[in-house]
């Protein structure tokens, strides 16, 4: 017991003591921790982001936070792309939208779009200051949060998605896909085979319960396993419609900022 | 017959602590190519704004009443830099002091520049390719930051592992010496701040 102290007050102490505002990681993508979107919205936007994520394995996250404690918002937006691992680690394609919103104590708001190594390329710095200037400034100087980031989803998905196409991501892993559904499918027929051979031979003891079809349920959920986790979901254990976890990607600085 | 036993047992030690002293100098090498990874992370960002020099130079002297004096300072500690070499596969604090100056240096004189050029030139920060300019430096300095960090982060775990004993005693065989960090410059505790961002 005394050693589980001590393992934990080690742990405790190696959170650098930059980060006391950022949180832990979470599992969604739209985090909202100012309360300031009604949960439809939230749904909305995790929806959108959770299929991009599932479609083209690039992760976009937006937090909303009251306080950066004097982090630079540039900083803070790397800092938690970097620290929650946004993005496939292979590919680095994750993108962080940070929103710090206007409180009572703290009278001005910050925007910062940082990108992972990965996707520097389809979103160079100078495209993310449009799209905070354009899209995101505008509404955010309203107070309409939602329609800031939806309008800058608007321009940002569908670059990214050229960028690292669903095609792409799953080039790697769609040879091994095939081959295990291969081998099932394989399998699958023998075992048809030898139980219609068995009916063909014993064909007095299923005449009466009609069972006979219902071995293909069985195998239903392996095979929905292996697209469900191992490759469609980018190693995640994701349900349908959830979001299946970071992907560990790596930010170097990349994006922009503006302050509203 | 109890000779061979001592013999033995000699030979199974030795074989025990070269054994463990392969297995320090292993994790000091990967530690050590992190580091160089890091170096080298940390010398493309810095490319990259050197590499931003002469497109400042160009959209400054695009100004109608342009002074030639406005960009001594900048070229030179431009040219600064190329004269200040380091060794990547050793990296000493020598080294990195001598780099970080000449970077510094820039890094002054790139701020300055702007403020000058803010100040004599007001329309000029008003057309889009000073913006962009702007943007593009505000993002190499991001990138400089955090290259910077993610260096001494990887320098700090192999001096741990260099320094602790007895790893210590196998990093003199094998010939590790300690890395250097860059630091906050010299009268100021925090790194140089390049402020481009005048809409704030």
């Amino acid at each position: 017991m005394k050693r589980l102290v001590g393992i934990l007050v080690f742990l405790v102490a190696c959170v650098p003591t930059w980060a006391e505002w950022l949180p832990a990681r979470p599992s969604r993508l739209v985090n909202d921790y100012s309360g300031i979107l009604s949960g439809q919205q939230v749904a909305e936007l995790e929806q959108r982001l959770v299929a991009f994520n599932d479609s083209t394995s690039n992760q976009v996250v937006v937090v909303i936070t009251p306080t950066i404690e004097g982090d630079d918002e540039d900083a803070a937006a790397q800092r938690i792309g970097e620290s929650w691992g946004v993005g496939q680690e292979k590919f680095d394609n994750g993108v962080v939208i940070l929103i710090k919103s206007k409180t009572s104590e703290e009278n001005w708001g910050a925007v910062a779009i940082a990108t992972g190594y990965g996707v520097e390329g389809a979103l160079p710095d100078i495209f993310c200051k449009r799209i905070i200037d354009d899209r995101m400034i505008g509404p955010l100087g309203e107070g309409d949060y939602f329609r800031s980031i939806s309008g800058a989803l608007d321009v940002m998905l569908p670059v990214l998605a050229g960028e690292y196409s669903y095609a792409q991501y799953r080039k790697d892993n769609l040879r091994a896909a095939l081959l295990i559904l291969g081998g099932f499918l394989l399998i699958f027929t023998i075992i048809i085979i030898l139980i219609v051979r068995y009916c063909k031979k014993h064909p007095d003891q299923f005449r009466n319960n009609g069972r006979g079809g219902g071995g293909g349920t069985y195998f239903g959920g392996p095979i929905g396993g292996i697209f469900g986790g191992g490759v469609w979901g980018g190693g995640s254990s994701s349900s349908m419609g959830g979001f299946g976890g970071f992907g560990g990607g790596s930010f170097g600085g990349g994006g922009a900022s503006g302050r509203f | 017959m109890k000779k061979t036993g001592i013999i033995i047992a000699i030979v199974a030690v030795l074989a025990v602590i070269v054994l463990w002293g392969i297995g320090v100098n292993n994790r000091l090498v990967t530690a050590d190519e992190g580091v160089q990874k890091a170096w080298a992370q940390v010398e493309n960002a810095y490319k990259r704004r050197a590499d931003l020099v002469p497109q400042l130079v160009a959209t400054v002297q695009g100004a109608a009443d342009f002074e030639k004096g406005t960009l001594t300072e900048v070229t030179q500690a431009r040219a600064g830099i190329d004269n200040v070499k380091v060794d990547p596969s050793t990296l000493t604090p020598e080294q990195i002091a001598a780099y970080q100056k000449a970077q510094d240096n820039l890094s002054n004189a790139l701020a300055n520049t702007i403020k000058v050029t803010v100040e004599r030139y007001p329309e000029l920060t008003a057309t889009q390719s000073f913006r962009d300019l702007q943007v593009q430096l505000e993002g190499t300095e991001n990138r400089i930051a955090v290259e910077r960090g993610k260096f001494n982060e990887a320098v700090q775990s192999f001096n741990t592992s260099l320094r602790r004993f007895p790893n210590n005693i196998i990093a003199s065989i094998a010939g590790f010496e300690k890395k250097g960090y860059f630091t906050a410059p010299e009268g100021s505790d925090e790194p140089v701040k390049v402020e481009f961002d005048f809409n704030k």
